[in-house]
């Protein structure tokens, strides 16, 4: 939906009203025509030489989301906690194809990249291109629908049915305030990614990966520790040389690794979670511990907290990541009660809450969520705030620009 | 596995409601049709959706077995890269549909609520073998 507010620079008199057409703003010309009640005398509005209010919008409001992440699409509980931030929850579409990879909400819709591929998984053996080669994706169809997407133009979007394995017929998708584009591709594509606000890359490293494969495979008949194994290792290849490639370009990278507070742990259960940020990326300023730009380490337990083993520690920095400075905050270990939550939350600034424990709140609300009780599910919950915040940022912008231009 | 077994009370009248596994009224004491129900794992209600599970299962196993196949030999080959991302593609959309019927409902629901006389909106069990 397109919102274009309308500030008048002086208070109106109660008994003029500004009413704006009720239909639809989508592709129309970019000027809203505006009635006003005839006690709107013209001294309080700007008027064109005709009488008439017109404002100039920039072109739809939707901000768009990259998410990068090789974990299958509209599953990832980042999408579940981003939309829980915007309130409502993220569901499949009611009606249509009940194999739709797509999620909506009131504020969010969630577009699965894997919707753009070029060929079906026959298509892809016949070729001999998996699905992470970008021989097997349309990325002029991707570029031209996100493009209207946030230009405020509804799409026909191709279906990829993960189940079949082949292209379905298109479903209509509406521009929504929120846009997230998630999937292997996200900013493979130069054009694609000049349209996003904001990127997020999912790093999972390989212990972890493994880890979660076997959590995720191992009562599938068919499956053994082997053939997991083998599969991973098949797709390493063009994983690295498609999909690895984007996290320079992501303006917040999360870092999955097995923890160093136990020796030799390879359950994957406690992990070390790290959220690189970049500097000076527009609406957006990376989270810190105690003192912006130092170096911190921090482990929260101790005489005012005690933790359950093996504890909870914290770091922080600037850094280097692929020629870009960045600010690096890090968890390692699991929270184990509330107070500890509420605990850290209240140590870290730039977090972007509208009220103190709101952090913890979101946490507790899907304590069922994987990663509720570690860094993926405290760092995921940061970045949905932080873009909470660059979205209300970005509005505000732009009804900035819009009254600026009235008064012109 | 939990199973709870309702019987069946009456007769050929299309079922309005059918009684959820875990509901109360274990034993039907009125009038109202009930079906003989055993609750499985899946928590699929509708045919279409059970045989979409069977369906990805049996495919796991068959393309595993393939992808082992299509790499003897050379495991760096095209056709074996693309055989183990089949492999993890509906390994993936197994998980997937695991995980909306746990979290969310049964995909075919909003289909099924207008159209529950189509064979996929088929609510009884006994219909999919499991092998």
């Amino acid at each position: 939906m397109a919102v274009c507010t309308v500030h008048p620079t002086q208070s109106l008199n109660p008994t003029c009203s500004i009413s704006k057409p009720s239909s639809f703003f989508g592709h129309s010309p970019r000027q809203l025509v505006f009635l006003a009640s005839p006690a709107c005398n013209s001294s309080t509005i700007p008027r064109g030489r005709d009488g008439v209010l017109r404002v100039t919008c920039s072109s739809g409001d939707t901000i768009v989301i990259g998410l990068a992440a090789d974990s299958g699409c509209g599953k990832s509980t980042f999408m579940r906690r981003l939309t829980s931030v915007f309130g409502g929850a993220a569901e499949p579409p009611k009606g249509g194809n009940p194999d739709s990879n797509t999620l909506i909400s009131d504020t969010t819709t969630v577009i699965c990249l894997d919707d753009y591929h070029s060929l079906d998984r026959t298509g892809r053996k016949e070729k001999g291109v998996t699905a992470l080669d970008p021989r097997a994706n349309d990325f002029d169809l991707m570029y031209e629908q996100v493009k209207a997407l946030k230009e405020g133009k509804a799409v026909d979007k191709p279906i990829y049915n993960h189940v079949t394995g082949l292209l379905d017929p298109p479903e209509l998708i509406k521009p929504p305030k929120i846009l997230v584009i998630e999937g292997l591709h996200p900013m493979f594509d130069p054009r694609v990614r000049e349209l996003l606000d904001f990127s997020i890359y999912l790093d999972i490293s390989n212990e972890v990966k493994f880890a979660w494969k076997i959590q995720r495979d191992m009562a599938e008949r068919g499956h053994s520790l082997e053939s997991i194994k083998a599969s991973i290792e098949a797709r390493k290849p063009d994983f690295d040389a498609y999909i690895d490639p984007q996290k320079q370009y992501a303006d917040a990278v999360i870092e999955v690794l097995p923890t160093q507070l136990i020796p030799d742990d390879n359950e994957g259960k406690v992990l070390r979670v790290r959220l690189i940020m970049k500097e000076g990326v527009q609406y957006f300023k990376p989270v810190y511990l105690f003192d912006e730009g130092s170096t911190i380490s921090w482990v929260p337990c101790g005489r005012k907290l005690t933790c359950s083993y093996p504890g909870i520690k914290f770091a922080y920095g600037p850094d280097s990541y692929f020629g870009h400075e960045v600010s690096v905050l890090e968890m390692d270990g699991q929270f184990d009660r509330l107070d500890e939550l509420i605990y850290v939350e209240s140590h870290l600034s730039n977090i972007s809450t509208k009220f103190y424990g709101e952090i913890t709140q979101q946490m507790l609300k899907h304590s069922d969520f994987p990663g509720s009780n570690n860094g993926t599910g405290l760092f995921q919950t940061i970045v949905g705030l932080k873009i909470r915040d660059l979205f209300e940022q970005i509005t505000e912008a732009k009804a900035g620009a819009s009254l600026q231009a009235a008064k012109a | 596995m939990a199973s709870i077994i309702t019987p069946i009370t009456s007769s050929l009248e299309a079922p309005k409601a059918v009684p959820k596994a875990n509901h109360r009224e274990g034993i039907s004491t009125t009038r109202k049709p009930s079906r003989l129900r055993v609750q499985a794992m899946s928590p699929a209600k509708y045919k279409g959706t059970r045989m979409k599970e069977k369906h990805l299962k049996e495919m796991i196993e068959k393309k595993v077995t393939e992808a082992k196949e299509v790499c003897i030999g050379d495991d760096l080959s095209d056709e074996c890269r693309v055989a183990w991302d089949e492999v993890e593609e509906v390994s993936e959309a197994r998980a997937h549909l695991r995980e909306k019927l746990e979290k969310y409902r049964d995909p075919l629901e909003p289909f099924c609520n207008d159209n529950p006389e189509t064979d996929e909106c088929h609510v009884s069990e006994d219909d999919v073998t499991d092998s």
